[in-house]
């Protein structure tokens, strides 16, 4: 199979997945009971208000009609009205990608950082004490909620130790970046780093144990592969062979394993903006559920669920670029 | 199912290495805390309580300065842990080691059972799927396609807007056998977490089944089967399923570690549906973290310890039967 028809595969799919996730949302928010009028107006409004109300939603119409229509809505990016801010759902939920992209983002730097150089040291010195450490550190950062890992830093090094503070984002990256770009003024960047770095490790602890443990034993795996022993017989320099030839295979798997633990890393963020107080798409949707605001949790949602769709075809693209024998399956 | 070779297998891995024992003596001290909770605990964990000025007790061992206003004026003094509570009070002066052992409870029923739901929706599914193939097989697994675009935390916390928090009280029959007097006489089971986590972790196990059933199904011995006029409802139930069990046990080990991981950020989050649960207690110390450290402190432990124990279990098992899985993890 073509490179170029195995992506226009995979984006079918990837509609059709969008589609489904559309739908369920759809479904799930037909089935909740309770009145949404209630939650744009006083319970005890009079009668004409309420159907006013109503029609304005389209709440009127045969449940068939306003699946169509939302649908209809979703394809030029229009994601409805808040019930509880009737602000548009498609500019609440962007203004707040960017806050999440840079948690997750710097959770993910974090995480490769210190995972590939841990998981090769671990990986090349089989039971060794370093190894031993390596493998407990991954055990134990699998196995720690992440928000109390939060607490637990801000407990450490917030309250007691005061080198970092408590939570809350007082400025963006990009106006930090485009601050200094234009004025040079390197405070603002300062700052937000000060305030990302107990969040971004929060987030990432739990990707850099897995990401440790899948390079421990995917090196371990490869070390055992003739292809090594002959590149170790022909006389190549150690260091070569470990990280041109037994790195570089290990991560092609990792890459496929990352691409679907994204539903892990953003619900790790919805857990960590909570700790935090930081203002992204997951502090936005627990308010949504406490106040059972529909239009916005559906919003979100859809909006995740686009992203994970995205960034999985990408990680199978750039799969079958490393090993195209993938087209042939 | 269990071959004699898989059990000599397991016997070897355990005796060879030490991580397994860990595991086992921590979860069985868990599981035994968690069984005998109201004989165990000092204090009815429900039942709040005032030291004089408001301030919780510290740990046993621990002490640390306040202060009380006396006319207008600042009066510092210290504030010593009392030897009834073994690991201090809360802020509203609630037991915290009476709610570490009954969040143990709500913890592991969660687990259990919202593992059991899982394994319950998603094994039949996917045997079906790999079974039949084709097209049956194509669509069943977009439906799995869908699933797997939510994330689970995601899926949960939009399966809780729509049903709920219901709450199960679960008469207990310790207390009602009338030997831990001044206990509660129900554990709470939340309701809907239990079934929302079951809900949203399915499909993994729906995949696992799905490769074994695709593998089994080319097998020597259900050709023969089928050409006996075995209906494929037999072949699924006598054969496919006793045969693909071994990974669906390592899968669901691992997913118990995961939902309990998995419960306790519903519960930090808010959506608890009981307050004797882990995630809740460390929810409310969040606040008192300059004054009461352990509040937060003390139930977190209890879950990193779950939780370790249940994943050197399930890497044991993982070693020992090798079938190549993957499941999401921790999910938290």
């Amino acid at each position: 199979m073509a490179f170029g028809k195995f992506l226009l595969k995979r984006s079918l799919q990837g509609v059709l997945v969008v589609w489904g996730v559309v739908t369920v949302l759809f479904g799930l928010r037909a089935v909740t009971p309770g009145d949404p009028v209630n939650l744009i107006v006083d319970p005890a409004v009079d009668h004409e208000t309420r159907e006013r109300i109503r029609q304005e939603l389209g709440l009127d119409q045969p449940i068939y009609v306003q699946y169509f229509e939302y649908l209809q809505d979703l394809l030029v990016g229009d994601l409805g009205y808040s019930y509880q801010s009737s602000r548009p759902v498609t500019t609440m939920v962007i203004e707040r990608v960017p806050a999440t992209l840079e948690l997750a983002l710097a959770a993910t730097v974090v995480a490769l950082v210190i995972a590939i150089p841990l998981g090769v040291i671990s990986g090349t010195r089989r039971n060794e004490p370093a190894d031993y450490g390596a493998t407990s550190f991954s055990l134990v950062g699998i196995s720690t909620p992440n928000f109390w890992l939060g607490i637990m830093l801000i407990l450490l090094l917030a309250v007691q130790l005061d080198v970092f503070p408590t939570g809350r984002r007082p400025v963006a990256f990009h106006d930090a970046l485009w601050m200094f770009l234009t004025t040079f003024y390197v405070g603002d960047l300062l700052t937000w780093f000060h305030h990302i770095i107990l969040p971004a490790v929060t987030l990432g602890t739990y990707f850099t144990a897995l990401i440790t443990r899948l390079t421990r034993s995917g090196m371990l795996d490869e070390y055992g592969k003739p292809y090594v022993t002959a590149t170790q017989a022909k006389g190549i320099p150690e260091t070569l062979v470990r990280y041109k030839h037994v790195l570089r295979n290990t991560m092609i798997p990792i890459i496929t394993v990352l691409g679907l633990q994204l539903g892990t890393l953003i619900g790790g963020a919805v857990v960590t903006e909570t700790v935090f107080s930081w203002p992204g798409l997951g502090l936005r949707l627990i308010a949504a559920i406490h106040n059972l605001d529909w239009p916005l949790i559906q919003g979100i949602i859809i909006f995740v669920g686009i992203s994970y769709v995205i960034i999985n075809i990408a990680v199978d693209a750039i799969y079958a670029k490393l090993n195209p024998r993938v087209l042939d399956e | 199912m269990i071959s004699d070779r898989i059990k000599s297998n397991l016997r070897q891995e355990f005796k060879t290495s030490l991580l397994p024992k860990v595991g086992l003596v921590i979860l069985i001290a868990i599981v035994f805390m968690a069984l005998f909770a109201p004989v165990l605990a000092t204090h009815n964990p429900n039942t709040t309580g005032h030291f004089d000025d408001g301030n919780a007790y510290p740990p046993i061992g621990v002490s640390y300065d306040s202060y009380e206003v006396v006319d207008g004026e600042r009066e510092p003094y210290t504030v010593e842990f009392s030897s009834d509570h073994y690991l201090g009070t809360n802020n509203v002066g609630q037991d915290v080691f009476s709610r570490l052992l009954y969040g143990a409870r709500t913890s592991l029923l969660v687990g259990v059972l919202g593992t059991g739901l899982a394994v319950l929706m998603g094994v039949p599914f996917g045997l079906v799927s790999g079974y039949y193939g084709g097209r049956v097989d194509d669509a069943m697994m977009r439906v799995a396609d869908v699933m797997l675009a939510f994330p689970s935390l995601v899926l949960a916390l939009a399966l809780i807007g729509v049903f709920g928090s219901m709450s199960i009280p679960v008469p207990d029959p310790i207390v009602t056998a009338g030997f831990a007097e001044g206990m509660p006489a129900a554990t709470t089971l939340p309701g809907t977490v239990t079934l929302v986590v079951g809900l949203v972790t399915w499909v993994w196990f729906a995949r696992v089944a799905r490769g074994e059933a695709m593998a089994i199904r080319n097998e020597e011995y259900v050709k023969a089967a089928r050409s006996l006029g075995a209906s494929n409802a037999t072949i699924l139930l006598k054969h496919v399923l006793p045969n693909s069990l071994t990974p669906v046990i390592v899968l669901a080990t691992i997913q118990v570690a995961a939902i309990i991981l998995l419960e306790s950020s519903l519960s930090y989050l808010g959506f608890s549906g009981t307050t004797l649960s882990w995630g809740y207690e460390i929810q409310q110390g969040q606040d008192y973290l300059r004054t009461a450290w352990w509040v937060s402190t003390v139930p977190g432990i209890g879950i990193v310890l779950s939780v370790i124990s249940i994943n050197l279990l399930g890497d044991w098992l993982r070693d020992s039967l090798d079938p190549n899985i993957e499941g999401e993890g921790g999910g938290a």
